[in-house]
């Protein structure tokens, strides 16, 4: 077959069930992670934006993004979510800039694409949701730049190791010569 | 304890309420289409009055859709604590720095209360009651299968400059579709970790990794049946001759009749209404 | 109500579970069980989709704990909000269906030694419980310790997930539909797996089956549940004896045991309550050896039944089809286990 561009229906899929997960994790509180942050936790629910952008092109993620946005929009217990321009626009560019990032370092070493992927992806869910609560006046520069460091650099972290697990154990990317917790001698 | 497990039965999404009413008949690209535009027009109001009578709009919503308002106001109870929190950081802040701050009325070191902060704070309270209002109207009186149309029937000039609005309608199908198995799944998964002696939440909370690695035992088996069941899910649909952009026929047809037009028109002028009358104050 | 006798490691009385109870949306799930594991037994639970198998195995292990009656595992009673629930879950080995599904690890070793590291267990205690938890599935410690999860077949991952459960010791496993999904070597090989733990390593086995031969194989008793409530309790010999009687089980027999009825039908002496594969294979030896052909012998049944007995002198053993050992399991299926 000829190499397809645009959605075929493997993407279509793909798009549909991880846009099921990030809309799952969203109305749950299993989106939610313990960890010191301002908030209390840190969420993963764009990770699955960034998994599918990595795992097939920047168009299937930002067609997550959107639905993962409208869920948020919807769902939203924040009430500056109830603004689409906060809610949805900014969640439009985490596929672009991870697939972006993966592309870069991809031929370089596909590990650490996958984990530098995850973590801008990340933070460009952090800058622009923030950036744009500020810009539309519902937030101050001041606290919004203290919740971009203090909330979104430990939601990078989160996001760097749950990507790499998932998409380095569906590609089969190993690493050669790991030893389990029971190869004692 | 126990009881943690049963959370996922009580998931309910985009909950919809069929009353039946002109407000659930009405053709799902124009509500999609006048709800947006209600929307848009509350967020660009400014006055007092003019939120009020926005408000007084919305309440007259629930009223035509013959929906209790108890689910307006459930779908507002969790939203309090963020707004008051909001509300407070503006009043305090707000005057400082941004814009005419108008007549100050009270001011101590940083914290200056002006006439325009007060106005940001109960337009911007206002305002998310509106919205949160009139997005609950939309979600109760319309049904995912109706919504996910809308979106389709909106979206379809787009369809013209090349944009995947067929695909993008499947994908948000199979998106709702599979929230309830994934919500099993996850049920399961719980319990079958934790009767291999898993516990979650144990680690260090100031230890990031470890409160990741924590979760992995749920969410890395989600992301692998996930992906698991796309692959069935592209074989049994390549298998029956799914052909991605290719015309179909719907199963459903919606026709905007007179009246869908009609109360269309007259959400356009509502909302027309709140931007551009000249509210006094 | 409740007391567990002796020798019964695991007593469910009068237990009811309704889901969402108290909403609107309320559905029962369980009315009244009452169901005895006796330790070291292997016992089968059959029944349809919806019967509640899923929901009262999960009451063995404090997954779900009784909103009325009683589930005592070891003369501990889960009614009560005290009770240690970790230990419970130690002693009662729980393994849902798919259970491959739950490997998240890179490694097989990391993934078997999960549940014990996580309960605090030393790492040298690890090692010993996972050589013998991956001994008695089947793989081979040092050749499978450092093997990628995902790099492996559906059989040998259901043992990983199987030894993932065993790793924590359980003096009760609880299988959930074990073998749904697999191949039929697979299949095999997990079933006399299973079954070596019940009989040799001294484990009690609750599994859950679709599958009678399965059930007539490996189980000892039977609990049939339809709707909610135990419809039959007995040994296999006296469920697929009173078949005729109850309908309403909605059970089929295992193929041996419609091939006996089958061949009794024409006419032939046969013992149809014998229902494992080396008893089948004895009586249809018989039969077809002439010792218990029709009485009148006037006409011999047409169709393949009536090969000359000529064809049929090796021991019955030879005809199995599936390569189990039948010598020692028809000598083991006895009432060392059983009642």
């Amino acid at each position: 077959m000829e190499k397809q561009i645009g959605f075929t229906v493997r993407r279509i899929v793909v798009a549909g069930v991880l846009s099921a997960i990030a809309i799952l994790l969203g109305f749950t509180r299993w989106g939610y992670i313990p960890v010191p942050t301002p908030a209390g936790n840190a969420t993963i629910m764009h990770i699955p934006v960034i998994i599918g952008s990595i795992m097939e092109g920047w168009p299937v993620g930002t067609v997550i993004g959107f639905i993962f946005g409208l869920s948020s929009f919807v769902g939203a217990d924040v009430p500056f979510f109830k603004d689409p321009l906060v809610s949805v626009l900014p969640r439009l560019f985490i596929g672009i800039v991870s697939w972006l990032v993966f592309v870069g370092i991809r031929r370089w070493n596909v590990y650490a694409a996958i984990g530098v992927a995850g973590f801008m992806g990340s933070a460009t869910n952090t800058i622009l949701v923030l950036g744009m609560a500020v810009l539309r006046g519902y937030l101050a520069f001041g606290p919004a730049l203290v919740t971009a460091v203090a909330n979104g650099l430990p939601e990078a972290i989160v996001s760097v190791l749950i990507t790499l697990a998932v998409v380095s154990a569906w590609m089969r990317i190993d690493r050669k010569g790991r030893r389990s917790k029971l190869d004692v001698d | 304890m126990a009881g943690d497990f049963e959370l996922t039965r009580n998931i309910t999404i985009g909950q919809y309420l069929p009353t039946g009413s002109v407000i659930h008949r009405m053709d799902p690209r124009l509500k999609l289409l006048a709800a947006a535009l209600w929307i848009l027009s509350i967020s660009l109001c400014h006055t007092y009055l003019g939120n009020v009578a926005g408000l007084c709009v919305c309440l007259a919503l629930f009223a035509l859709a013959r929906i209790p308002l108890s689910y307006g106001l459930s779908g507002l109870k969790p939203a309090i604590p963020f707004i008051l929190i909001l509300a407070i950081l503006q009043l305090l802040f707000y005057g400082n720095g941004y814009g005419p701050s108008g007549q100050v009325y009270f001011h101590w070191g940083i914290l200056r209360i002006t006439s325009a902060s007060v106005r940001v704070v109960v337009v911007s309270t206002l305002r998310f009651v509106e919205i949160i209002f009139a997005v609950s109207v939309l979600t109760l009186s319309t049904s995912i299968t109706e919504l996910t149309h809308g979106v389709e029937g909106l979206l379809r000039p787009l369809g013209r400059m090349k944009v995947p609005v067929h695909a993008f309608a499947l994908i948000v199908t199979i998106a709702v579709r599979f929230v309830p198995t994934f919500a099993m799944e996850m049920e399961k998964m719980m319990k079958a970790q934790a009767s291999r002696g898993a516990e979650f939440g144990t680690g260090s909370w100031w230890n990031i990794a470890r409160r990741t690695r924590d979760v992995f035992p749920l969410i890395i088996p989600l992301f692998n049946t996930a992906l698991v069941r796309a692959e069935e899910l592209a074989l049994a649909m390549e298998a029956r001759g799914y052909v991605p952009g290719q015309a179909r026929t719907a199963y459903r047809r919606y026709r905007a009749g007179g009246r869908d037009i009609v109360m269309f028109l007259a959400g356009m002028a509502l909302s027309a209404a709140l931007v551009f009358a000249p509210f006094p104050f | 109500m409740g007391e567990s006798n002796r020798g019964d490691i695991l007593t469910v009385s009068n237990l009811h579970h309704t889901y969402l109870q108290g909403t609107p949306l309320a559905q029962p799930a369980l009315f009244g069980v009452n169901l005895v594991i006796p330790a070291g037994s292997c016992v089968a639970i059959i029944g349809h989709t919806g019967s509640g198998k899923s929901t009262l195995i999960q009451h063995f292990n404090g997954l779900l704990r009784p909103q009325m009656g009683e589930v005592v595992v070891n003369g501990a009673r889960l009614s009560n909000p005290q009770v240690d629930i970790r230990a419970i879950r130690q002693q009662v080995g729980l393994v849902f269906q798919n259970p491959e599904d739950q490997i998240f690890e890179r490694l097989v070793g990391d993934d078997i030694a999960y549940g014990p590291l996580k309960q605090g267990i030393p790492l040298s205690e690890v090692v010993q419980r996972a050589k013998w938890a991956m001994g008695v599935v089947g793989l081979d410690f040092d050749e499978m310790k450092n093997r990628s999860t995902f790099a492996m077949s559906g059989g040998e991952k259901r043992k990983v997930a199987l030894a993932g459960v065993l790793v924590l010791r359980p003096q009760i496993l609880v299988l959930d539909e074990p073998t749904a999904g697999l191949d039929p070597r697979s299949r095999r090989d997990l079933l006399r797996r299973i079954r070596d733990l019940n009989r040799s390593e001294g484990l009690t086995v609750v599994f859950v089956s679709h599958n009678m031969e399965e059930v007539a194989y490996l189980a000892d008793t039977v609990y049939v549940l339809a709707a909610g409530h135990i419809a039959f309790h007995g040994t296999p010999r006296e469920l697929f004896g009173a078949l005729d009687e109850r309908p309403d089980l909605q059970v089929g027999a295992p193929p041996g045991v419609e091939i006996l009825r089958a061949l009794h039908s024409r006419g032939y002496h046969v013992d149809t309550t014998r229902f494992t594969v080396p008893e089948v294979a004895e009586e249809v030896a018989a039969a077809a050896s002439g010792q218990r052909g029709p009485a009148a012998a006037a006409e011999p049944p047409s169709g393949d039944l009536s090969a000359p007995p000529t064809a049929w002198e090796g021991p019955a053993h030879r005809r199995e089809p599936d390569g189990r050992h039948p010598h020692a399991h028809a000598e083991d299926r006895g009432d060392a286990h059983g009642r």
